[in-house]
């Protein structure tokens, strides 16, 4: 590769004759890792150049020269003024009850599944053996006579059903022109 | 040149003033307190720079002044040159290390002291055209001096580091 271009800008470098731009580039092509013998021991230099651009003050002085500034002067500079009593609104004032009763309600839900899962439970379960089932009547005539009866209501109620759901008379009430 | 608003003004300098001001006290603590001083100063007098053209150009000028009447005071600055200079080696090291890094890191530090045992007017003028890009005219501007007073001051601290670099090309780091 030829760096003869390179060697010149060098060149005019040491002389004072470069501009920035120029400098910049110099800054650039010494910035690589690879770099042929003759050249690379200047590698050093420009580096140097670019991390001392970098160097920059602690984040604690903004800090304290703005403070300086706002005693000072009283210009809107020196940030935006601290007020010690400032309005709360009813949910603010309010936090501390609700926190309280969100305590007591995770401690009553806490409780209540530990009294369900160490207490038993069993109260809910069903029972799919129908040669468990037990009779729960004593005169089987009233109990057909019991059943029949609540068929009954159920016909009933269904016959009135399809009336009421009826589409023909439906479709009649829709199509009778309104008067 | 108006001056609104510290925070967007001027405090956004605060870095470049910081860098010139450590170039020319080799010292932290001092720079620190120099760009302080420095907008500060131009804070408050803020409402007389209608003139100034360049904000930037007058902190790096008022900066420089601070630092040189800093300087002025200590009698002793060589003194404080070694303080800066604690913990960088003193000699070149001669044998070359394994590590490539390190000779690199090694390479830098040694530069960095090139760059302190120039005199200060060197020193301030390199500082300002390789490390912060001012051109010649900017440059010119900022120190109160000729354009051609910044190019033989320039040409001289790079002819001067190029003489260290030759040395060490012919008796090794």
């Amino acid at each position: 590769m030829d760096y003869k271009y390179i060697e010149q800008l060098l060149e005019r470098y040491w002389n004072a004759e470069t501009s920035p731009q120029e400098e910049a580039m110099l800054r650039l092509f010494f910035a690589q890792s690879e770099l042929p013998a003759h050249l690379a021991p200047f590698k050093a230099l420009f580096d140097y150049q670019a991390t001392q651009s970098a160097v920059s003050l602690g984040s604690d002085f903004d800090q304290r020269i703005c403070q300086q500034i706002g005693e000072a002067d009283t210009e809107p500079a020196s940030g935006p003024a601290t007020v010690a009593a400032r309005p709360i609104t009813w949910s603010e004032r309010l936090r501390p009850l609700f926190n309280a009763a969100a305590i007591v309600a995770i401690i009553a839900t806490v409780g209540a599944a530990a009294q369900y899962s160490f207490g038993g439970g069993n109260e809910a379960t069903w029972d799919y053996n129908t040669a468990n089932y037990v009779e729960t009547y004593d005169n089987p005539q009233a109990a057909l006579d019991e059943t029949m009866e609540a068929f009954k209501i159920i016909g009933d109620g269904l016959k009135t059903a399809t009336a009421a759901d009826d589409t023909m008379s439906l479709n009649a009430i829709i199509k009778t022109p309104i008067e | 040149m108006k001056i609104e608003n510290f925070r967007y003004d001027l405090l956004p300098l605060k870095d470049k003033l910081f860098r010139l001001a450590l170039r020319i006290t080799l010292h932290r603590q001092e720079a620190e307190d120099i760009v302080q001083d420095t907008l500060l100063k131009v804070w408050s007098k803020r409402h007389e720079l209608a003139h100034v053209e360049s904000l930037e150009a007058y902190c790096l000028t008022v900066c420089r002044n601070l630092a040189l009447d800093r300087i002025a005071l200590k009698d002793n600055q060589a003194e404080r040159l070694e303080a800066h200079e604690n913990g960088v080696c003193h000699t070149p090291d001669v044998a070359p290390t394994a590590d490539e890094r390190m000779e690199h890191d090694e390479r830098m530090k040694w530069v960095a002291r090139l760059f302190s045992q120039l005199p200060e007017k060197q020193r301030s003028v390199m500082q300002l055209r390789d490390i912060e890009g001012l051109t010649v005219a900017q440059t010119a501007a900022v120190m109160h001096i000729s354009e051609a007073d910044v190019k033989t001051t320039l040409c001289r601290a790079r002819q001067t580091i190029r003489e260290q670099f030759k040395k060490i090309e012919n008796y090794g780091l």
